[in-house]
């Protein structure tokens, strides 16, 4: 009897020890309805990318300033594309986009086309975003990249327009 | 018991006693363990085993403290220890996706984490030392983490004015004026206006029986073959703002009887003078709808049009969508609508245009004739009149139902807060909330949404409509209620509201009476006053040239020629444009542009032509800007720049766009003064005559009609 009672009392003891931890089900995964924001793939609408913070902000500058020459269709319409030549480039053409560094992104975003002696119709944005805004962008464009954008593995020395 | 064997312990009180002693020491052991075994303690340890595998272990671990850590704001009423396990936060290093949780960095914010805290955006509880306690509703602390796809909704509830890095948050909260809501809801920071739906105390004279009774029973009457409104990116929500609410077959022929019989101001008949009823050659239909076009009724109203099977709503969404009203109103009402639209509603945002007898006709021809549906009363039953017993029921239905929350009848008092009031809905806890027998998961963001999208899923009594939003609307109206959690709880908090900027614009005088007939304000901003489909006017008088303005005013041509949605033409008499003009001229200027600088003189032809040479070589302004007929379609068409532009805002815009309009996507350039002053002298060059104009016009005419002709 009193073997009994030294088992109940360890169960006691070992239950008092570890609690009783009922865990809840985790809530159904929707990648998409779990994101910051999201947008649909511009070569296939049924595929939706997920965005976090960053990449949405990016979302809203393209949308506000670049959409109108790096896009096929915009918001207000016909795209201004076609009347530059050279054309510019599609902002998800990843075939264009993915061999470029964020580095250099970074700075033909800044200082404008003329001063990496590419066309002069691409204005420099230095004065009318930060650089943590033209980084958002550069974000954004990564992830709607088709084909998909691979991060280099190990990134170069790191240069910074000022 | 023997004295010899006092002092002896039996072999099996032996072992008790050790047996106990161990369990004993076990037991203090307990207490250490658990200890050792915190869930926080371990997120402790982790986080070092993790910054030993990165380059920059040192930085990561300089002000690693093995105690709980904490964030304490006492203005903000701010105790957050989530920093206990996410260490990470302020890392710049760690911001990367493939960091695992809880060590990622924060994405760098306007408010840091150290300064604000965490629980005033995420919500969750900050004294929790537990996961499932931190983040998810338990017994004691109901406050649950609010999902980062809602997040939106902590902005909003301090910042009451719209922030542009908050879209889904601004959506939501249009919705919520657009959809009425309300109409039978308190809200916080959205006033009733004066007119939310018709007043419909002469709806019988507009539209009939049957018609109201297809109405009440599907107000949507665009629909693809799956039953849905698409819309393509034009801005328009495609929903009717009257929402379907469940009527009963009596219910509905009741309802519709008794508004049929409401026609308490009749229609005066409008004669047409006899030469214009007579008509030229051509049909007067086709020539409306020419003028229909050209006077851009699509600015304020859409029209269905199916293209490959899809059909979406094109044109602006400030009046109702008009594909099928041919077949809905009245000619004759439609007529006398037209001609003073706030004769028949007070409050309508419609402009009192100047009609010819010759366009009126025609315009009301091509909306009679070709926009109708004939299928659009099938299914109704042959109503007949209505019986006095039906005009009974139906008054009483009309007031059951809640319609008089939203639409005025004379007689009827008007209902406020038929439904609860949401001013505090976004911080309600779970256990308030009534889930009914539904299955949805406990949560306030689940019940919100079933609740809009099928209210008796929740309560079988609800008398709320129902809603059909697309999965982003229904998101974003969701945040725009999560954003409204009632007064400020501290001191702290009520200092840091951003409040709406609301100051109304109503000028009196001559330029008021014109400004209120032409509803200016319904598409323009006047000082922070007004809307926003059109550009800011604030400094239209340091813009334009007097001359320029008066001409369109009278005439709008077209100065950015990708806009579907443009300035209607409102036939002005000459006397109406220079009242405009001249106030404008006088009174809406900015500080920065000072027009006694300019001297004339400067503007030399040599000047000109390095203008030139800038414009189209060094900054390739063409990729934007169309001159001649060529260039981009982004920015302002400027053939017309010399008469149209003064010479003191063009060099105060070339300096330093944003400071004149905050919001422009004119990229801000650093031109040199030299380089300034040869692009204004190039573009005050660029001219074109009245006559020229006029040719451009009616190519662009022929153009569209050509352009309507292949439509299908």
């Amino acid at each position: 009897m009193k073997k009994s009672a030294f088992v109940v009392l360890i169960s006691l003891l070992a239950g008092f020890a570890f609690g009783c931890k009922t865990r809840k089900p985790a809530l159904a995964a929707d990648p998409v309805r779990q994101a910051y924001d999201s947008e649909a793939d511009w070569s296939d609408p049924q595929r939706i990318i997920p965005l976090n913070y960053d990449q949405a902000q990016g979302k809203r500058i393209f949308y506000t300033q670049c959409v109108w020459c790096h896009a096929d269709a915009t918001p207000a319409g016909p795209s201004n594309r076609s009347n530059l030549n050279p054309m510019p480039a599609v902002m998800n053409d990843g075939t264009v986009m993915n061999k470029e560094s964020d580095e250099y992104l970074q700075n033909i975003i800044t200082l404008g086309g003329s001063a990496l002696s590419r066309s002069a119709m691409m204005p420099p944005y230095g004065q009318v975003l930060t650089q943590r805004e033209i980084q958002q962008v550069i974000a954004y464009a990564r992830a709607i990249a088709q084909p998909p954008y691979q991060p280099p593995a190990s990134p170069g020395p790191k240069y910074t327009a000022r | 018991m023997p004295a010899e064997q006092m002092g002896q312990i039996s072999p099996r009180l032996r072992l008790i006693f050790a047996v106990t002693s161990i369990l004993f020491l076990l037991a203090l052991a307990i207490s250490p363990i658990r200890d050792f075994r915190k869930e926080w303690k371990r997120y402790k340890r982790a986080y070092v085993r993790f910054a030993e595998t990165r380059p920059d272990t040192k930085r990561l671990l300089a002000d690693y403290r093995p105690q709980i850590s904490q964030i304490w704001l006492p203005d903000l009423g701010v105790v957050d220890r989530c920093t206990t396990c996410h260490q990470g936060i302020t890392q710049p290093t760690l911001i990367n996706a493939s960091v695992p949780q809880p060590f990622r960095a924060h994405p760098s914010i306007p408010h840091p984490v150290l300064q604000w805290g965490c629980t005033a955006c995420h919500r969750g509880q900050g004294a929790a030392t537990e996961t499932t306690e931190a983040h998810e509703t338990t017994l004691a602390w109901e406050q649950p983490l609010l999902p980062v796809h809602f997040i939106q909704a902590s902005c909003g509830t301090c910042h009451r004015a719209d922030l542009p890095e908050t879209p889904q948050l601004d959506r939501g909260r249009a919705l919520l004026v657009q959809l009425n809501c309300v109409g039978c809801h308190r809200l916080r920071d959205v006033e009733r206006p004066q007119m939310l739906g018709p007043d419909l105390t002469s709806i019988g004279t507009k539209v009939s029986r049957q018609w109201i009774y297809k109405w009440l029973k599907e107000p949507r009457t665009i629909t693809d073959s799956n039953g849905n409104v698409t819309v393509n990116g034009y801005a328009t929500g495609g929903l009717p703002r009257m929402p379907q609410f469940r009527l009963t077959e009596q219910e509905l022929r009741d309802l519709s009887g008794y508004l049929s019989t409401l026609q308490s101001k009749p229609v005066k008949p409008y004669h047409f003078e006899p030469r214009v009823l007579a008509g030229g050659k051509t049909d007067p239909a086709d020539q409306g709808e020419l003028r229909f076009r050209q006077m851009f009724c699509s600015t304020c109203h859409s029209l269905s049009v199916t293209r490959a099977g899809t059909t979406s709503l094109i044109g602006g969404d400030i009046g109702p969508e008009l594909t099928k009203v041919g077949s809905k109103a009245n000619p004759e009402w439609l007529i006398a609508w037209l001609r003073d639209p706030q004769d028949y509603l007070p409050h309508s945002k419609m402009p009192r245009y100047q009609w010819s007898d010759a366009d009126l006709y025609d315009v009301t021809q091509y909306i009679t004739k070709r926009l109708t549906d004939t299928d659009l009363l099938t299914g109704v039953p042959e109503l007949g009149t209505p019986t006095t017993d039906e005009i009974q029921r139906g008054r009483r239905v009309f007031i059951d139902k809640g319609c008089a929350s939203c639409h005025v009848i004379q007689g009827i008092p008007v209902q406020r807060e038929l439904g609860p009031d949401l001013s505090a809905i976004g911080a309600r806890d779970v256990s308030q909330l009534s889930f009914g027998e539904s299955k949805i998961p406990r949560n306030l963001i689940a019940y919100l949404q079933a609740k809009i999208t099928d209210p008796l899923s929740v309560n079988s009594a609800a008398r709320m409509p129902v809603y059909h939003l697309p999965p982003e609307d229904l998101d974003a109206l969701t945040t725009a209620l999560l954003s409204m959690t009632g007064p400020p709880t501290s001191a702290g908090l009520q200092k840091l509201v951003v409040s709406q900027k609301q100051g109304e614009f109503h000028p009196a005088g001559e330029f008021g009476r014109v400004y209120e007939r032409y509803k200016c304000y319904v598409c323009h901003q006047f000082n922070g006053f007004g809307g926003t489909l059109a550009p800011d006017l604030s400094y239209e008088g340091s813009r334009a040239q007097r001359q320029w303005l008066i001409d369109f005013l009278k005439d709008p041509k077209t100065v950015r020629p990708t806009l579907v949605l443009r300035m209607p033409q409102f036939n002005m008499t000459d006397q109406e444009a220079t009242t405009l003009a001249t106030y404008i001229g006088a009174a809406l200027n900015s500080p920065q542009v000072d027009a006694a600088t300019i001297d004339m003189k400067q503007f030399t032809p040599e000047k000109a032509a390095i203008g030139k040479q800038l414009f189209e070589g060094k900054y390739a302004c063409q990729s934007c800007h169309t001159i001649g007929a060529t260039g981009g379609y982004v920015g302002p068409n400027l053939n017309n720049a010399g008469n149209w532009l003064t010479p003191a805002w063009i060099e105060a815009w070339l300096r330093n766009p944003q400071a004149l309009v905050p919001d422009t996507i004119e990229p801000r350039r650093a031109f040199t003064d030299d380089e300034i002053q040869a692009l204004t002298a190039y573009l005050l060059t660029l001219r074109v005559s009245g006559k020229q104009q006029a040719a451009t016009q009616v190519a662009r005419a022929a153009n569209r009609s050509r352009k309507s002709e292949e439509r299908p």
